[in-house]
């Protein structure tokens, strides 16, 4: 017989404001998840889009890109050996439009390379965004620190850096605006393990972004909430469980007294957790997927189905953990003590 | 013949550092298709002797055979078994689940049995038994919108429905008035002739004790 499902059924409001709770939490950690990704992309789309390999900058830059200059001949050195590599670098600026106004952007240049807009010099490609802006194929964009004009050829997608759009320029005109001769960074595609270079330090994507610190900083306050949120729907599990179980004591103590196996009052009180978390799980993912397609353009929030799907699983375990801790009560119930209580 | 024995059996509680000691060595048979009630003044002891016959407590001392078995030597789980398939209850309240109806509530003891029958002949069964305890007319109903006599008559269906051996009744009728106590003793009398059960009651009220067939007095822990 099915004793979960016909409790549930004949207390509905019981079960639903559990199932309620859950939902909240879970919606809530997804909503945050979403955008603490969108942050993270708004932030580092660049390298985050780029495959997996690994990032090259001076040993003496004390990890700081800003402060790394690639030496030419070892520059060379490393393009030559890995054709598929890349020279960059990346720095903040502005480009003011036909009607003057100031447009805030991240500079990038590179090497000839398919991992990055290759540009011909006085053209410029650009993010998406400052399409949005009011920006079109064929504007002149102007920078006070570059003689030239620079001429929109492209626009594109999800290629932003420390929350700016990116613009992809010439490395001529780039080296004219910063007065720079070197490229901070060397890019290697498709390195499981880094290459050792005299005189550089190496770092995988992942290791990259940390050492941009506001990316950093973001980043753990951010996952810091989710695991809360995460701990927190964990806590709520058990102290609901928990409260449902003293509850019903006396209902475990009769069962247990006519021969009902604690293993099947377990499995009793699992399936009910299973069932009221799935529901709870489904609309909130639905709801959180639906606000991922409706949340406004400026906006940086970005939830994959993916990450949903994870952070799902996680609340199906934190919560079969926090049952089961709650359920504990069921082992230790006397029978005798039940039937001495009286009327459940 | 007899079913149920118990011999010697003792039983202490500690409290503190004092030693209570509720039975001081009782011996006791039971006759199958024959009521033996239990009775004496509050304290003496019979509500916990019915306990530890019923596999719901351990015994400090002495033995309680059922079916030429120990069941102070059996395991927990091997207690449970003989209390899912051989015992049937009735305690003081009904306790039956709140959430299940008359007809579920049935069901949900021929499932812990594990007698082996069909979905369809389960409900046979059930609908036989409700008929039996003047309850078939009701089983769809929630313990909810029970009087407390057809609670009763609903604990005591369930408690015969997979034909145990041995039934107890722990004051089957401490919560009814007096005309209900009555039927529901004469329910228990007439179940106990007709399905030829062995019961063990515990009461203290008088007027319950025409229908039982031996009566034991119980006082200070020892039979009297």
């Amino acid at each position: 017989m099915n004793m979960a499902w016909k409790e549930i059924k004949k207390s509905k409001m019981r079960f639903a404001i559990l199932g309620s709770i859950i939902f909240l939490v879970s919606f809530l950690t997804f909503i945050i998840s979403g955008l603490a990704n969108g942050l993270s992309q708004d932030n580092a789309a660049l390298i985050k889009d780029l495959p997996k390999g690994h990032f090259y900058m001076n040993a003496d830059a004390n990890e700081t890109y800003n402060l790394s200059k690639i030496d030419a001949s070892v520059q060379n050195t490393i393009l030559t050996e890995h054709p598929d590599a890349a020279a960059l670098s990346i720095q903040m600026g502005f480009l003011n439009d036909a009607e003057d106004k100031q447009h805030s952007v991240a500079f990038v240049t590179s090497t000839d390379s398919n991992l990055f807009e290759n540009v011909a010099p006085g053209e410029i490609v650009l993010d998406k965004t400052l399409e949005d802006d009011g920006l079109k194929v064929g504007d002149i964009l102007t920078n006070n620190q570059f003689k030239g004009e620079f001429k929109v050829t492209a626009f594109v997608d999800q290629k932003k850096y420390s929350h700016a759009p990116v613009a992809f320029i010439n490395m001529d005109n780039y080296k004219e605006i910063y007065g720079v001769k070197n490229m901070q960074l060397i890019f290697i595609p498709g390195q499981d393990q880094p290459q050792a270079i005299n005189g550089l330090d190496s770092f995988s994507n992942k290791d990259f972004l940390n050492t941009i610190a506001s990316y950093s900083a973001e980043q753990l306050s951010l996952n810091m909430i989710i695991w809360f949120l995460v701990a927190i729907s964990g806590m709520l599990f058990a102290i609901f469980f928990y409260m449902m179980n003293v509850q019903k004591i006396g209902l475990y103590g009769i069962l247990k007294a006519i021969g009902v196996k604690t293993s099947a009052l377990f499995r009793m009180m699992w399936s009910q957790m299973i069932f009221i978390t799935a529901i709870a799980l489904i609309l909130s993912i639905a709801l959180s997927q639906g606000f991922n397609m409706i949340a406004p353009k400026g906006m940086p929030f970005s939830l994959t189905l993916a990450t949903t799907i994870e952070l799902s699983i996680i609340f199906v375990i934190i919560g079969f953990i926090g049952a089961t801790l709650s359920g504990i009560q069921i082992k230790k119930v006397e029978p005798l003590q039940a039937i001495q209580q009286g009327e459940m | 013949m007899t079913t149920f024995t118990i011999d010697g059996v003792k039983k202490s509680f500690t409290n503190g550092e004092v030693e209570e000691q509720v039975l001081n060595g009782i011996n006791l048979s039971l006759q199958e298709g024959e009521i033996t009630a239990l009775v004496g003044a509050s304290g003496s002891g019979k509500s916990t002797l019915l306990t530890i016959a019923a596999g719901l407590q351990r015994a400090s001392g002495g033995q309680v055979i059922f079916e030429g078995k120990d069941m102070t030597d059996m395991s927990q789980e091997d207690i449970r078994k003989v209390r899912a398939s051989k015992f049937g209850f009735i305690f003081q309240s009904s306790h039956l689940v709140p959430f299940l109806t008359v007809s579920e509530q049935l069901m949900l003891m021929l499932d812990v049995s594990e007698i082996k029958m069909s979905k369809h002949e389960q409900k046979e069964e059930v609908f036989k038994i409700l008929k039996l305890v003047g309850m078939d007319h009701r089983k769809d109903a929630y313990p909810a919108s029970l009087s407390g006599g057809e609670k009763q008559r609903v604990a005591i269906a369930r408690a015969i429905i997979h034909k145990p051996k041995i039934l107890f009744a722990d004051e089957p009728t401490a919560s009814l008035d007096s005309k209900r106590s009555k039927d529901v003793m004469k329910l228990i009398r007439d179940l106990t002739n007709t399905l030829n059960i062995t019961t063990l009651i515990v009461t203290h009220d008088e007027e319950m004790l025409p229908y039982a067939d031996h009566i034991i007095t119980m006082k200070d822990g020892l039979i009297i």
